[in-house]
C-alpha cells in the first residue's frame, strides 16, 4: 500500500496546478522511491515528466508499485480543500480503486478525508535518453516567467538566441517586435537571482508561446529554473523541488517549413 | 461505396490498430484529403435548418464551398496542413460501378417525383439526399476557393485515395484522409476516417495504422487486396453469399483468389455462386499497381490566401457573408504562417505500455503494470 505524508499541502497544490493545463489525465506511478508522473499533451508536443522524491514526504512508505490513474481537474479540487499549512496524505491500497486524500489541521483537530475515483489510463511510454545540450541556461524563474508574459502579448512564437556572452529572447508579431537580453550574472548576497550560461555551441531556437506560458505555471515550484537547449532537439525546461525531486517539461521546438 | 465488414473486421483481429482520437492529437501534422470524397460529404450534410442546400441569389448550390472552407480553416486553426487530393478519370472497371449509381441515383429521382405531391417533406429530403452527384463545375469551383485559400491540390491520374496514400508512403504527408476503406490497400502508412465530418457530430477522428492492421490480421498485402474484393470493392462483383467472416476464413485457408474459386468449384455442396467472367484480376491489379504520380515529384506549398481573390469569388459571386470570408482568411493567414511546430514523437521512443486495453468494468487490471524511470 502507499502512505506518504507531505509536511504542507501546498507542494502538491502547486505541482497539480502546474501541470494540469497541460495534462489532463495522468498515471502517478507510486514506488519505494518516490512517486513519479510522465504524460504528454494531446498535441505531443509537451512532455510533463515529475518526479517527488521520498524525502519530500516526512512519512513515506510503498511496499509494491503501484499506478494511480488520475483526473487533475477533479483532484485538483479535492487538494483545494485543504488549507496550506495542513498535513497531507495520499493514502491508497494495493490495486486500487481510489485514492484517498487527508488533511490535518495542525493544530485544531480537524481533520478531512476525500476520496477520488482513479481511471484507467492508456498512456504511451515515452523513454528520454540523455541528451547533449549545446547551451544550459539557469536563471531566477520569476524572471523568466515574466519574459513569457511580455513577449506572448505580442506573438505567438519565442525566438531564444544563445551566443558567447548574452542570452537573447526575442518575439515579433503584427503589431510590433520586442526583445529581452539576459547577459551571465553573479548575485554572492542572493544566488538565486543569478543567471548562468553555459555555452558549448551557440543555438537560435523558437518555441511556441503557448506551451511556455503553460510551463511557467511551474515557477512557484522553484526560484531558478534550468534551461537546456541544443539545435532541432526539444528544449527541457527543469524546476528543481528543494525538497527532493523535479518538475521537468519537454518542449519540441518549432522548424521553418522545410518545403 | 467501400468495402463491406473491414473495418469491423479490423476491430475485432486488430484492435490495436486503430486509434481513436481528437482534431488536436494530429497537431503539426500534413494530411492528404480525398477531395471527392468529402465534397461528396458536404453536398448531403451542409444543409439549413429546412434541408435544404445552401445556394447562392442565384439559386446556385454552395454546400460544398461552406464544407471546404470552414473545414480547411479549423484544420488549419488546429495546425494541420491538408492537399486536397481530386480524381482523375476512373479506371475502366469501375465503369459497372458508377453505372450502378447512376441508376440508384435515377431510381431515386423517380422514387422522388412519385411522391413529390403527397410525400412527406423528410421523405423528399431522403430521395433528394440520394440524388447527390458531385458535378464537374462544382468540383472545378472547389478547386478555384482551395488555390484562393493558399491550400494545395494534387490532381491524381486516376483514383484520388491511391495518390493520398502515395503522398503518405512518399513521407509527404503523414496519413490519407478518406471514408473509403479500401484506401489501406495502397498501403498508407496511417489512413484517417472522419476527419472531415462537422466538428458539432462529434464523432472521433479513426487513425488506423497500416503495419499494425496486417499484422493484426496476419495476411500479406496481395492476400489483403483478395480480401476487400471479396468484401466489395468498386471495381467488381462479389461472391454471393460470402460475408465478411467467411471472405477472411477463405482467405485464410486458400491465400488466393485463384484457388478460392478452384475450391468453390470443386465442392459441390458449395453455395456460394462465383460470378461469371469475374473480372477480379484486373481488380487486384489496380489495387497492386494503381496509376500513380510518385510523391517525389509532387511539391507542396501553402501559401497566404488571396483575400481579394476570396471576397470577389466568395462574397461577390457566391453569396457569402463578406465579414465571415475575411475572418476566415485571417485565420488561414495566422495557421499557415511563423513556422511549423515540431512534435516530441520523433525525438523519444514510444515504449508501448503492456497495459491491457481498458475495460469498463474491470478496473482492477491496472495494478500490475509499472513504469520505472
Amino acid at each position: 500500500m502507499l502512505e506518504g505524508k507531505f509536511d504542507e499541502s501546498t507542494l502538491l497544490k502547486k505541482i497539480v496546478d502546474s501541470i494540469k493545463d497541460c495534462v489532463k489525465l495522468c498515471n502517478f506511478n507510486c514506488t519505494e522511491h518516490g512517486i513519479t508522473v510522465q504524460a504528454v499533451d494531446d498535441s505531443r508536443v509537451l512532455l510533463v515528466s515529475l518526479l517527488v522524491g521520498q524525502t519530500a514526504f516526512t512519512e513515506y512508505r510503498c511496499d509494491r508499485d503501484i499506478t494511480l490513474g488520475i483526473d487533475l481537474e477533479s483532484f485538483s479540487k479535492i487538494i483545494k480543500c485543504g488549507n496550506n499549512e495542513d498535513y497531507l496524505t495520499l493514502l491508497a491500497e494495493d490495486s486500487p480503486d481510489s485514492v484517498m486524500t487527508i488533511f490535518e489541521d495542525r493544530k485544531k483537530e480537524r481533520i478531512s478525508e476525500y476520496s477520488l475515483k482513479l481511471m484507467n489510463i492508456d498512456s504511451e511510454f515515452l523513454k528520454i535518453d540523455d541528451m547533449d545540450y549545446d547551451t544550459v541556461i539557469t536563471m531566477p524563474s520569476s524572471e523568466f516567467a515574466k519574459i513569457v508574459r511580455d513577449l506572448k502579448n505580442l506573438s505567438e512564437s519565442l525566438n531564444i538566441i544563445v551566443t558567447k556572452d548574452s542570452v537573447k529572447f526575442s518575439s515579433e508579431g503584427e503589431s510590433g517586435s520586442g526583445s529581452v537580453i539576459l547577459k551571465p550574472y553573479n548575485d554572492l548576497e542572493k544566488p538565486e537571482e543569478s543567471v548562468n550560461v553555459h555555452l558549448d555551441n551557440p543555438v537560435d531556437l523558437t518555441f511556441g508561446l503557448k506551451y511556455l506560458s503553460d510551463i511557467i505555471k511551474a515557477s512557484s515550484l522553484s526560484n531558478q529554473i534550468t534551461i537546456k537547449l541544443a539545435d532541432k532537439t526539444p528544449a527541457l525546461f527543469e524546476f528543481k523541488l528543494s525538497v527532493g525531486g523535479y518538475l521537468r517539461f519537454y518542449l519540441a521546438p518549432k522548424f521553418d517549413d522545410e518545403e | 461505396m467501400g468495402v463491406k465488414g473491414l473495418n469491423q473486421l479490423l476491430k475485432d483481429k486488430s484492435p490495436n490498430a486503430i486509434k481513436e482520437f481528437q482534431l488536436k492529437n494530429l497537431f503539426g501534422r500534413k494530411v492528404a484529403i480525398d477531395a471527392s470524397m468529402c465534397l461528396y460529404q458536404f453536398l448531403i450534410s451542409v444543409r439549413q435548418s429546412d434541408g435544404q442546400q445552401l445556394t447562392n441569389e442565384e439559386g446556385e448550390t454552395t454546400s460544398h464551398l461552406s464544407g471546404i472552407f470552414y473545414r480547411t480553416i479549423k484544420l488549419v486553426e488546429n495546425n494541420i496542413k491538408p492537399v486536397y487530393v481530386f480524381d482523375g478519370k476512373p479506371p475502366v472497371l469501375k465503369g459497372g460501378e458508377l453505372e450502378k449509381r447512376y441508376l440508384k441515383r435515377e431510381k431515386a429521382e423517380k422514387d422522388r417525383e412519385a411522391i413529390k405531391d403527397d410525400g412527406s417533406v423528410a421523405d423528399i429530403l431522403k430521395f433528394d439526399k440520394r440524388l447527390v452527384k458531385v458535378s464537374q463545375d462544382q468540383n472545378d469551383e472547389a478547386k478555384k476557393l482551395l488555390e484562393l485559400m493558399g491550400i494545395p491540390i494534387v490532381d491524381a491520374p486516376c483514383e484520388a485515395e491511391a495518390q493520398c496514400a502515395e503522398l503518405a508512403r512518399a513521407g509527404k504527408v503523414y496519413a490519407a484522409a478518406s471514408e473509403d476503406m479500401d484506401t489501406l490497400c495502397y498501403d498508407p502508412p496511417y489512413m484517417l476516417r472522419h476527419l472531415t465530418f462537422a466538428e458539432a457530430r462529434k464523432i472521433p477522428i479513426d487513425q488506423i495504422a497500416h503495419k499494425e492492421a496486417m499484422e493484426g490480421l496476419d495476411l500479406t498485402k496481395a492476400e489483403f487486396v483478395d480480401l476487400c474484393i471479396l468484401l466489395g470493392c468498386d471495381y467488381c462483383e462479389t461472391i454471393k453469399g460470402v460475408g465478411p467472416v467467411t471472405a477472411y476464413k477463405l482467405i485464410k485457408e486458400h491465400g488466393n483468389l485463384e484457388n478460392i474459386i478452384k475450391f468453390i468449384k470443386e465442392s459441390p455442396k458449395s453455395k456460394f455462386i462465383v460470378p461469371e467472367n469475374w473480372p477480379f484480376n484486373e481488380a487486384r491489379k489496380l489495387f497492386m499497381d494503381p496509376d500513380i504520380t510518385p510523391g517525389e515529384k509532387i511539391k507542396l506549398t501553402w501559401k497566404e490566401p488571396d483575400v481579394n481573390g476570396l471576397i470577389e469569388f466568395m462574397v461577390k459571386q457566391k453569396g457569402f457573408s463578406e465579414e465571415r470570408i475575411t475572418n476566415g482568411a485571417d485565420k488561414l493567414k495566422k495557421g499557415l504562417k511563423g513556422g511549423v511546430q515540431g512534435r516530441l514523437d520523433g525525438f523519444f521512443t514510444v515504449v508501448k505500455n503492456d497495459t491491457p486495453k481498458r475495460k469498463a468494468d474491470d478496473k482492477k487490471e491496472k495494478s500490475n503494470k509499472r513504469k520505472k524511470k
